[in-house]
């Protein structure tokens, strides 16, 4: 079905599809969809990716009967469940939680992420059927884990989330997106911190093969604010990890890291983007990858120094295992910068497992699959080791025992 | 350098150019504009057979459905190709300067800080050259060395009327016409360029550079460059010179292919310093170079350095396809860029055969309001077993107002393969600033200091007499920038 056909049947639950403003804007959306060619050299959300499975896809969104469930646990914290990307409100002193409402049309279709040629992201606005809001009150320090859950199968979500830390605040917050059915989310999550506010962002993927998830997220960082994002990527199916973030105030710092575990025929696309507008601050970029069988990835991370930028930190660092013949992957970290008062630095390594590794470790009575084990374990040991959650910690390692148990 | 010297060059690098020289209309010259016509008579003003025409005539039909890449990082307002001259004849003997006297002073004067020989210069400054060449017992002398040993080293032209068979062969066969829209513009309107062949097994005994090719009078803004080094051989290849060149032509789009057969080897070294424009980005040169070399054969070697100060818009990428097993391609670059220059280079490496190894050293120096760019691809096709490369890019940025980007494309689809990357952008280091200041050098002499050993990676890839000539070229283009 095309574009423009699955928005005028559908277009009863979609978000603001009665606003007159939001009709024009998705209006030249759809004409851009259906008239570009799809330059796909130029175009970072396209590599890899077949454009006519997002133009030709059937939609299909159901409203949750059961609304959704928010548990205090314990103080400060908190535990929500998002069905088909909807929850239920909430208020008390530290948080407020709230559904989309129809005058928050501004701040739900417009593409806020610095890619404005991003397709997914253009694609969320133009479907947006879902998503809610959540506030951190000032100088609150809370914990918050959502599972996300799709109830059926072939349902295609569209879902934009804002998250809003006021001034002081800090946030922790766990994503969980495990789902065994076929269906499709494209999420976007666009993240204010205010003034001395710090989240620590952990996103845990694991879906089953015939399940695609799309995450974008744009965060835009004040003064002395941290954003520290950390992707763990155990899907069995197709997975985007798209992450924009602008430092607008001065001393405050970024850290997005990945690490993805990848077999069969799945693919992953990552990318992640900083740019940076202000002084003194600094920007990490990690991501980790372990490929098998036919699987493909790529990887694009950006720094981006204005010119007023001075005294920037921007680093990134990518690293890709192929443990396979028919593995491919792609990488292309780019650096762009316009103030001089800069340390800027990328590396990339791509190859096999270290064979003097599996040699030294082989020479001491390890068979050849043990010692590729523990080499990878040890590859990514950093990014495993940083969890401060004891309880998060153990799922991942089991996710990983489980990765590892199917390398031969 | 003493602070006199820099003086001079101060006072002379403001007043660059200011002696350009003027467009001459000549009867020979044809009418503005491309189309089948102008093609046509290139090729008959060349003498050229039937199927270099037709050949000419396929690459235009091409280039007519192609669109300019876009990919670059680069601003340029819209080049229209039917405002310019694609076939000006060689400049008449009268209208040239008769002997360096009535040359503009102040280009000899940088060409003795480089260090140039006197004969030399006289080529440099288009004195005219067959004149020169009598006098120059060196350059004749070379050319019988090169004949006794088999060596083919002649222009383009000639080499389509004399050795047909080699330019049907290999003619296209590293960038094929229709690559992309520079490539098909080149091959439909080139006229003029050099061409090499070494025979197998035979190792030439000198640095072939255009000056020793008599006939090179006017090398043309399309250039073809075809060099092939049989079984064996080796041969290392100069092009351009570190002396400023004046030249009318604002659009360049040269193509240079090279062909390294078995265990042959292949240097290709490259310093251009053409007309960059004005101190307020007016003018200047669009260089769209397109170089391609094929390591065709087992344990063939390819090696690129270039040192790029010159042109307004620099777009470059020499690029290797390691195609046979064990083969090396390399690239060294040094890209300096001041005022409102532009310069998106870099390079390519396809690996294809197994056990192929690559390297990649570029240092990009930005200044003024400048805008440096490395782009590179490494690939590693699916049989690319036990390749490897290595990629290094430093960026340094003097001034507040320039950019320096790094974008490199890493793509590999073989297990064995290994791929290390690391680039690096800084400001010049204030202790080292320091510590040349507190030993009596000016700002500018230790800025001059510092960005030389910043360079030196790649600068002692080059030939021995360039190196030195290249040395002082880097000092002389942070000239008024710094400070």
């Amino acid at each position: 079905m095309n574009i423009q056909d699955n928005y005028l049947k559908n277009s009863n639950n979609i978000f603001f599809s009665q606003n007159k403003e939001v009709q024009n804007h998705r209006e030249k959306l759809i004409y851009n969809f259906e008239n570009d060619s799809f330059d796909r050299k130029n175009n970072e959300s396209l590599k890899n990716v077949n454009p006519k499975n997002f133009i030709d896809f059937k939609y299909k969104y159901l409203i949750p009967e059961e609304t959704s469930v928010i548990n205090n646990n314990h103080e400060n914290s908190y535990s929500i469940v998002s069905v088909n990307g909807q929850c239920s409100s909430f208020k008390d002193d530290k948080i407020e939680i709230s559904k989309i409402l129809v005058e928050d049309y501004n701040d739900f279709t417009k593409n806020d992420t610095i890619d404005k040629n991003d397709h997914f992201v253009n694609l969320n606005s133009l479907f947006l059927n879902s998503g809610f809001k959540i506030v951190i009150k000032k100088n609150n320090n809370i914990k918050i884990k959502i599972s996300n859950i799709i109830t059926d199968d072939d349902l295609t979500t569209f879902q934009k989330n804002n998250y809003i830390c006021e001034e002081g605040s800090s946030l922790n917050l766990i994503e969980e997106y495990e789902n065994k059915n076929n269906s499709t989310s494209n999420i976007l999550n666009v993240i204010k911190l205010e003034k001395n506010s710090h989240l620590n962002h952990f996103l845990i993927q694991d879906n089953s093969p015939n399940h695609s998830l799309i995450v974008t997220s744009h965060s835009s960082c004040k003064k002395n604010s941290t954003y520290n994002q950390k992707v763990y990527n155990f899907s069995e199916g197709y997975v985007r990890n798209f992450h924009y973030s602008e430092l607008v105030e001065t001393n405050s710092e970024v850290d997005l890291q990945g690490v993805f575990f990848l077999k069969d025929n799945n693919t992953s696309n990552n990318k992640t983007f900083v740019k940076h507008l202000a002084e003194d601050c600094k920007s990490n970029q990690v991501y980790k990858g372990i490929l098998n069988d036919r699987a493909k990835a790529t990887y694009f991370s950006n720094t981006h120094v204005d010119q007023v930028a001075q005294k920037t930190e921007g680093y990134q660092l990518s690293k890709g295992i192929l443990l396979s013949d028919n593995a491919t992957y792609f990488s292309k970290p780019e650096l762009k910068i316009y103030a001089d008062d800069v340390k800027c630095s990328h590396g990339s390594t791509i190859g096999p497992i270290d064979e003097n590794a599996i040699f030294y470790l082989r020479s001491r009575g390890m068979s050849k699959i043990a010692a590729t084990k523990i080499l990878i374990s040890s590859f990514i040991n950093e990014e495993l080791s940083s969890i401060d959650n004891e309880q998060m910690s153990e799922i991942i390692q089991k996710k990983l025992v489980r990765y590892l148990s199917k390398v031969k | 350098m003493n602070s006199e010297t820099l003086n001079t060059l101060d006072s002379y690098s403001k007043n660059k150019y200011k002696y350009g020289f003027v467009t001459e209309i000549d009867e020979e010259k044809p009418k503005k504009g491309l189309n089948e016509d102008i093609i046509k008579f290139i090729s008959s003003k060349k003498n050229e057979p039937d199927w270099m025409l037709e050949w000419r005539l396929k690459a235009f039909s091409k280039w007519k459905k192609m669109k300019e890449p876009k990919w670059a990082n680069l601003n340029f307002p819209e080049i229209d190709y039917q405002d310019i001259y694609y076939y000006s004849a060689p400049k008449g003997f009268d209208k040239k300067p008769k002997d360096l006297s009535e040359v503009d002073p102040k280009l000899i004067e940088t060409y003795n800080k480089l260090g140039i020989p006197l004969e030399e210069q006289k080529v440099l400054a288009g004195v005219a050259v067959d004149v020169v060449f009598d006098s120059v017992s060196v350059a004749t002398t070379y050319k019988g060395e090169l004949e006794k040993l088999g060596i083919i080293f002649c222009s383009i032209g000639e080499a389509i009327q004399k050795h047909p068979d080699l330019i049907k062969k290999y003619l296209g066969s590293v960038i094929p016409a229709g690559d992309h829209s520079f490539s098909a513009l080149n091959s439909a309107v080139f006229t003029d360029g050099s061409f090499v062949y070494i025979p197998e097994g035979i190792k030439c005994p000198m640095e072939l550079s255009t000056y020793f090719r008599i006939n090179a009078e006017n090398t043309g803004q399309f250039e073809r460059t075809l060099i092939i080094a049989d079984k064996g051989s080796y041969v290392s290849y100069l092009e351009g010179c570190t002396a400023p060149k004046r030249d009318d032509n604002q659009l360049h789009a040269a193509n240079v292919e090279l062909i390294a057969l078995e265990d042959a080897e292949i240097k290709y070294s490259t310093v251009q310093n053409w007309y960059p424009g004005d101190e307020d980005g007016k003018g200047g040169i669009y260089n769209f170079v397109t170089k391609r070399g094929l390591c065709a054969g087992k344990n063939s070697k390819i090696s690129w350095t270039q040192v790029e100060t010159g042109s307004a818009i620099t777009w470059k990428y020499p690029s290797c396809i390691l195609k046979g097993d064990n083969s090396i391609g390399e690239f060294y670059s040094v890209a300096i860029t001041n005022n409102f220059q532009q310069a998106d280079t870099g390079t390519k490496m396809t690996h294809i055969g197994k056990n192929t190894k690559s390297k990649i050293i570029s240092k990009g120096i930005s200044l003024g309001k400048s805008q440096n760019t490395y782009r590179g691809e490494v690939s590693f096709l699916r049989k690319a077993e036990k390749a490897r490369n290595y990629t290094q890019c430093d960026s340094l940025l003097v001034g507040n107002q320039c950019g320096a980007h790094t974008v490199p494309y890493i793509d590999s689809k073989n297990n064995t393969a290994v791929i290390e990357h690391e680039a690096s952008t800084s400001k010049i280091n204030e202790d080292q600033l320091y510590y040349c200041r507190q030993r009596g050098l000016s700002h500018e002499e230790a800025v001059s200091l510092i960005v030389n050993g910043f360079c030196k990676q790649v600068l002692q890839e080059l030939p021995m007499e360039f190196a030195v000539e290249a040395q002082k070229l880097v000092s002389i283009s942070l000239e008024g920038s710094v400070g």
